[in-house]
């Protein structure tokens, strides 16, 4: 057995890096060299859960149908801040097929006396169906005394009770670096609200058995579920099995258990029946978390041939009622580009609506934006390609700690993104279109992200007698295709085509895994599965080599064989499998500790032509080219739809994307898919996806690592870049509007 | 969406009969039906299914009649060959397929309007009995930029303005009988004694709308702008027809969807074009003519260029 | 005169991927709501229960429509089609949603492919614009629309050059 011991890692997690000690195992190898030759890792494979997840069969928590379950329905507050005065549920409780009703009286765990937002909990309601549970929600009858509230982030601002500065960074010296400048673009951006909208929706059923306690769960992070129910019920861990076997979209709003997963656990111990609580699509609006709204002051120095000489950024991000953290959105600004004198603020702002929760690459999205905007508006000034003056700035070491990157191929992502885009098509000023009202412009913008993924992770795999192999891991899928991924790697490894390896995934009872966040799963995950795979092949030559009487270490595997030095003998793996019948080969894995003394990072760039009706204020995005850097992909078909998918969730952020919020009631306006403005099919432009061949050999042994948010990152700003290019129209707020366009066009 | 009780009817005779009732709603395609009761915006304790009369199916099309059944589907009216192009542009970015296969064209006419503050619940706006609008305060970025009333909502169907600009009348049976008045006069902007958006009641029943051959023979066209590509209720609609008599156009119509409380016409504007040549300064003219009145709220300057843009579009586009 | 039914519960008979199904449910039970609990159809998918989203497409007499705007009881006597039927157009779609990897988290997969269903019965051969307006009224949060978009293009195609052989 390897012996364990405890390492310190450090692991970036969105946008903020946590140092954290783990426990690993044994050693670690590297990774595959770029000339090793892969047969599964590196090589599009369709993904392995596919034939469910397009036939039906799929079972997500919301298809969940237990025998005798419960519906829960949470009854919200309509008020923006208020203290709960009375609830009474005689009528409700009066009606047929009614369960339960209960409030803070009577589950004081579960509802507090105020309720901060429109939306927050008040009591819920348990009945025999869904229509049920709805009707007598509308039966329970609440006084509330309404309390003073601000739902808006401007005003909010004003009131300084309401702000709190969460982090600040500074090097050089930032007030010098601006008098040394020759051009100061000095440029406030704003940001819209937005909502995740997963179309599963946020939700969980609960079971138990005597004190064991199984909660279904759509989330992104089962072992935090688990841990956070088993605190809030005070049950142990073991006590406490999550299971979420196909998920439906989470999108940094499922990294953690929900009031959805205490209710049901809470309730269905009560009433000793199973209990979903599963929210609506209005609840999935209102109290499920969103990208926060964004007030940002970007101030640029530079000299006149565009040599950056002080940045200095400030935002502002409205969290809701969330006091605890707040994305990193000077992120970008702080560790993008070569500038010596760097200062920033974030700040938390507290308003009277829902909490905030992470959207895929929290804050970089929102300060990219910001950032590369004021870029472009920089390069104008200067009478420079925008390109170039990114060009200029270039850092080949990572401007925060110093250190060499484990890999930066940026510059090639701009070389060949302006290639892929036609960028010399560009000019300035923008180019005609089919109508005098037409124009088309280009614009460019730059990805920075984390995503190195780390400790702690873990997988065995156990190698049936028919040689075929399970991997067990404390994994979930959220559509990324992580699980095609693991799979493909340890197929690598043991030499088995890919569909004799399952995986046993999705729930708690296995060993520890990581969330599905921070486009780290794969890279924390892969390199463990990698090692337990290795575990496994040690095994079986150790079996092979006794029975071909060579020692292990003069025999290799290859296609199912078990061979001896060059053209030696050769023993089929089946015949090994067949001498060992019922035993079980067990490979355990670990997620060794990244490298100390490089920085792991992903880039990218993102090119945009746009077409601009500078009568309508319409914007058209035509195409999008993403040229992303994160060394190895391991499943370049998924990888592709991963880009894809991140790019036309910016374009919703970009152009049509935003809550819209009452301020007179405190209300979300556009709590719907109607209001609430997702592309559609229609809305999608060219999108060309390319990937930076090289590897990221120290990163970890796969030599890659995530890719999940980096492609939502810098999309927004080369959309708005393109549109300023294309018509003169600087829009700093996001969503670019019909109506902002044309007010950006009057000024 | 509460309870109730659900009967099928096989003529209109009995569906008259039964709606009645009190409380009691006729149900067609129910796309809108079903979202106001899920709201909980209407709670009727009856729905009267009237998809089984079939004299209220079907399209009937000579060279001086277009009639269509009140309960043919949208994506019915725009697959017939008879169909009037206009009719087929304004039906081609109408709602999404599926919502086309199941909307009733005589529900489209009467649809409620999609004002966010009235179509929440927890919301009590002007037009469903409260003190006053709430989007005069509000957000009210596709709200009304015409009339004077005390509601902004806008009418929402993409198949209003383009009948209206045909100049057809809806077949309608009311208490006193079979009744064919022009579409136009259907939209009626809410008053304080009457808070709706047009004059059918809810114990009404459309038989069909009829497009005579005058209007069939115009040029005609119809132009929606959305935030997205596909999708969305119109944020400005534009339909216009007239018919061009060597060349100058006669007959003129301009209609306006999703800019008032009911489809708008500007006489002004389209007098402008009557007996005119069309070409780049008259349509500008006219669009400049027809968005003169127009009085936008905090929030929706924006709505006023962009119907100025597309009349001058859609009158240009008489020429072809 | 016609007789009213409910508000109580009230049996319902469906015809569901050629299946005669009797349920007991009250009028005002949606089409999907009955598929998903009382029939244990659960492909079809509750996204936004309002007719925004798609993910509850189903096919009925045919045609597509949102199971979360049709009221289950207006369907008696309707042939109602949901994903788990298959059928030559609906497995086609699933090998050319496989093939070209147009779903990420599949949610909203049952419901595309019914309405390329529909698509591929009525226009034997549907090009990139048919297959995006067929489409058009499904939302995909993943944004997996190019692929679902060349999936449908590929299976309309596979069809018709199997109809020409």
């Amino acid at each position: 057995m390897p012996s364990a011991r405890v390492v310190k890692n450090r692991t970036e997690f969105e946008g903020k890096i946590y140092e954290e000690l783990a426990l690993v195992q044994g050693a670690d190898i590297p990774a595959w060299s770029a000339d090793a030759e892969l047969r599964h890792v590196g090589r599009s494979r369709l993904r392995v859960d596919g034939p469910q997840r397009v036939s039906g069969r799929a079972r997500y928590t919301t298809d969940l149908m237990l025998p005798g379950m419960l519906h829960a329905r949470v009854v919200r507050s309509p008020h923006p801040h208020a203290r709960v005065i009375r609830v009474d549920a005689k009528r409700a409780l009066a009606l047929a097929g009614v369960r339960s009703v209960v409030d803070r009286t009577s589950a004081p765990e579960l509802f507090d006396e105020e309720v901060h937002y429109v939306g927050a909990p008040v009591a819920v309601v348990v009945g025999e169906t869904e229509e049920i549970a709805a009707d007598a929600a509308h039966l329970v009858e609440i006084e509330y005394e309404s309390l003073p509230f601000v739902v808006d982030l401007e005003e909010a601002i004003a009131d300084r009770t309401r702000v709190q500065r969460k982090e600040s960074y500074s090097r050089g010296d930032a007030r010098r670096g601006f008098r040394e400048a020759d051009i100061v673009v000095d440029a406030r951006y704003t940001t819209s609200t937005q909502l995740h909208n997963c179309l599963e929706p946020h939700g969980a059923v609960a079971q138990w058995d005597g004190e064991r306690l199984t909660l279904w769960e759509s989330t992104q992070a089962m072992f935090d579920v688990r841990k956070g129910v088993a605190k809030a019920i005070r049950a142990r861990l073991d006590d406490v099995r999550v299971i979420c076997d196909y998920m439906g979209g989470g999108f940094g709003s499922k990294l953690g258990h929900g009031h959805y997963s205490e209710i049901a656990a809470v309730l269905a111990k009560r009433l000793g029946r199973p209990i979903r609580c599963v929210m609506d699509r209005r609840e999935e609006n209102l109290v499920t978390g969103n990208r926060s709204a964004t007030v940002q002051r970007v101030r640029v120095g530079a000299t006149k041939d565009g040599k950056l000489t002080a940045l200095e950024h400030v935002a502002w991000s409205g969290t809701g009622t969330e006091d605890g953290w707040v994305a990193s959105t000077t992120g970008p600004s702080n560790g993008l580009y070569e500038v010596a004198n760097v200062r920033s603020e974030q700040f938390l702002v507290l308003t009277n609506t829902g909490p905030f929760s992470a959207f895929r690459a929290p804050g970089y999205v929102e300060g990219t934006f910001a950032l590369e905007s004021a870029m472009d508006e920089l390069a104008d000034k200067l009478a420079l390609d925008p390109l170039a003056l990114r060009r200029k700035n270039y850092a080949k070491l990572d401007p925060q700690s110093g250190k060499h990157y484990s890999l930066k191929r940026l510059d090639q992502c701009y070389s060949r993104g302006a290639e892929l885009a036609g960028w010399s098509r560009r000019k300035a000023g923008g180019t005609a279109g089919r109508h005098a009202y037409l124009r088309r412009g280009m614009g460019v913008s730059t990805q920075v992200w984390g995503g190195g993924g780390g400790p702690p992770a873990y997988a065995t795999i156990h190698l049936n007698a028919d040689g075929t192999a399970i991997v067990r891991a404390g994994l979930q899928d959220i559509g990324s295709g992580t699980k095609t991924a693991i799979a493909q790697i340890a197929a690598e490894e043991l030499s088995l085509p890919l569909e004799r390896v399952r995986l046993s995934i999705g729930e708690t009872d296995a060993p520890y895994g990581p969330a599905s966040g921070g486009s780290m799963t794969t890279a924390s995950l892969g390199p463990a599965v990698r090692l337990a795979a290795v575990d496994v092949r040690r095994q079986l030559l150790e079996v092979a080599a006794g029975l071909m009487e060579v020692r292990a270490s003069e025999i290799h595997l290859t296609d199912g064989h078990a061979v001896a030095g060059r053209g030696g003998k050769k023993l089929a793996l089946d015949e090994v499998f067949s001498k060992l019948q019922n035993y079980t080969v067990i490979g355990r894995g670990s997620r060794h500790p990244n490298p100390e003394d490089v920085r792991l990072r992903s880039f990218g760039a993102h090119f945009a032509e746009v077409e601009v009706d500078i009568r309508t204020g319409a914007v058209r995005v035509l195409k999008i080219v993403a040229v992303h850097q994160i060394g190895r992909i391991v499943n370049p078909l998924n990888a592709k739809s991963q880009v894809e998918g991140g790019v036309t969730q910016a374009l919703g952020y970009a152009v049509s994307e935003g809550r819209v919020l009452d301020r007179l009631s405190g209300h979300v306006m556009n709590a719907n898919l109607e209001d609430y403005k997702i592309p559609t099919v229609k809305d999608v432009p060219d999108i060309v996806v390319e990937f930076v061949p090289d590897l990221d050999r120290r990163a970890n042994n796969l030599g890659g690592i995530g890719l999940g948010e980096p492609p939502i990152i810098p999309t927004a700003a080369a959309i708005a870049n393109a549109v300023a290019n294309a018509c003169g129209a600087r829009v700093r707020t996001l969503p670019i509007t019909p109506a902002r366009v044309l007010e950006a066009l009057r000024r | 969406m509460k309870s109730f009780s659900y009967a099928k009817v096989a003529t209109a005779e009995e569906a008259a009969g039964l709606l009645k009732q009190r409380n009691t709603r006729l149900i067609a395609g129910g796309t809108d039906l079903l979202g106001l009761m899920k709201e909980r915006l209407i709670e009727p304790d009856r729905l009267v299914d009237v998809n089984g009369i079939a004299q209220l199916r079907g399209i009937t099309a000579t060279k001086e009649n277009f009639r269509v059944g009140a309960l043919t589907t949208l994506a019915e009216l725009a697959a017939h060959q008879a169909t009037p192009l206009i009719i087929k542009e304004a039906l081609a970015d109408a709602a999404t397929p599926q919502l086309r296969n199941m909307a009733t064209v005589g529900g489209n006419l009467v649809q409620r309007n999609r004002c966010w503050y009235f179509r929440s619940a927890e919301h009590r706006c002007w037009l469903k009995g409260g003190p006053r609008c709430l989007a005069v305060d509000g957000d009210n970025r596709y709200h009304a930029i015409y009339g004077e009333g005390e509601c902004r909502q806008v009418t929402p169907s993409d198949l209003a303005p383009a009948l209206i600009a045909l100049d057809a009348t809806v077949v309608m049976r009311t208490d006193e009988g079979e009744d064919s008045l022009p579409l136009a006069q259907l939209y009626v902007a809410p008053t304080a004694r009457h808070r709706r958006e047009h004059a059918v009641g809810d114990d009404d029943l459309i038989l069909a709308v009829r497009i005579g051959g005058d209007a069939l023979r115009r040029h005609a066209t119809y132009l929606k702008f959305m935030e997205r590509a596909t999708w969305q209720f119109a944020v400005v609609s534009v339909a216009a027809s007239a018919r061009l008599v060597e060349g100058r156009a006669q007959d003129v119509r301009i209609v306006a969807g999703a800019v008032a409380n009911i489809p708008w016409r500007v006489k002004a504007a389209e007098d402008l074009l009557a007996g005119e040549k069309i070409d780049d300064a008259r349509a500008l003219a006219v669009a400049e003519r027809f968005v003169r009145d127009a009085r936008p709220l905090r929030d929706n300057a924006y709505k006023v260029a962009v119907l100025r843009e597309l009349v001058r579009r859609a009158v240009l586009r008489l020429k072809d | 005169m016609p007789e009213y039914r409910g508000p109580g519960p009230t049996p319902i008979k469906l015809d569901v991927n050629g299946e005669s199904r009797l349920l007991l449910a009250e009028p005002r039970r949606t089409l999907l709501d009955a598929l998903r609990y009382d029939l244990g159809l659960t492909g079809a998918k509750k996204v936004c229960d309002r007719g925004d989203c798609g993910a509850c497409t189903v096919l009925v007499e045919g045609v597509a429509e949102y199971a979360c705007l049709t009221l289950a009881v207006a369907c008696e006597c309707k042939h109602v089609e949901t994903i788990e039927g298959g059928g030559a157009d609906v497995e086609a779609l699933q090998q050319a949603f496989l093939a070209h990897d147009a779903y990420q988290c599949g949610f909203c997969t049952p419901g595309q492919i019914m309405a390329l269903a529909a698509l591929l019965r009525r226009d034997g051969q549907a090009g990139e614009e048919q297959v995006k307006t067929a489409v058009a009224g499904n939302l995909c949060r993943c944004g997996a629309y190019p692929n679902i978009v060349t999936a449908g293009v590929a299976a309309s195609r596979a069809k018709t050059s199997a109809k020409a052989k």
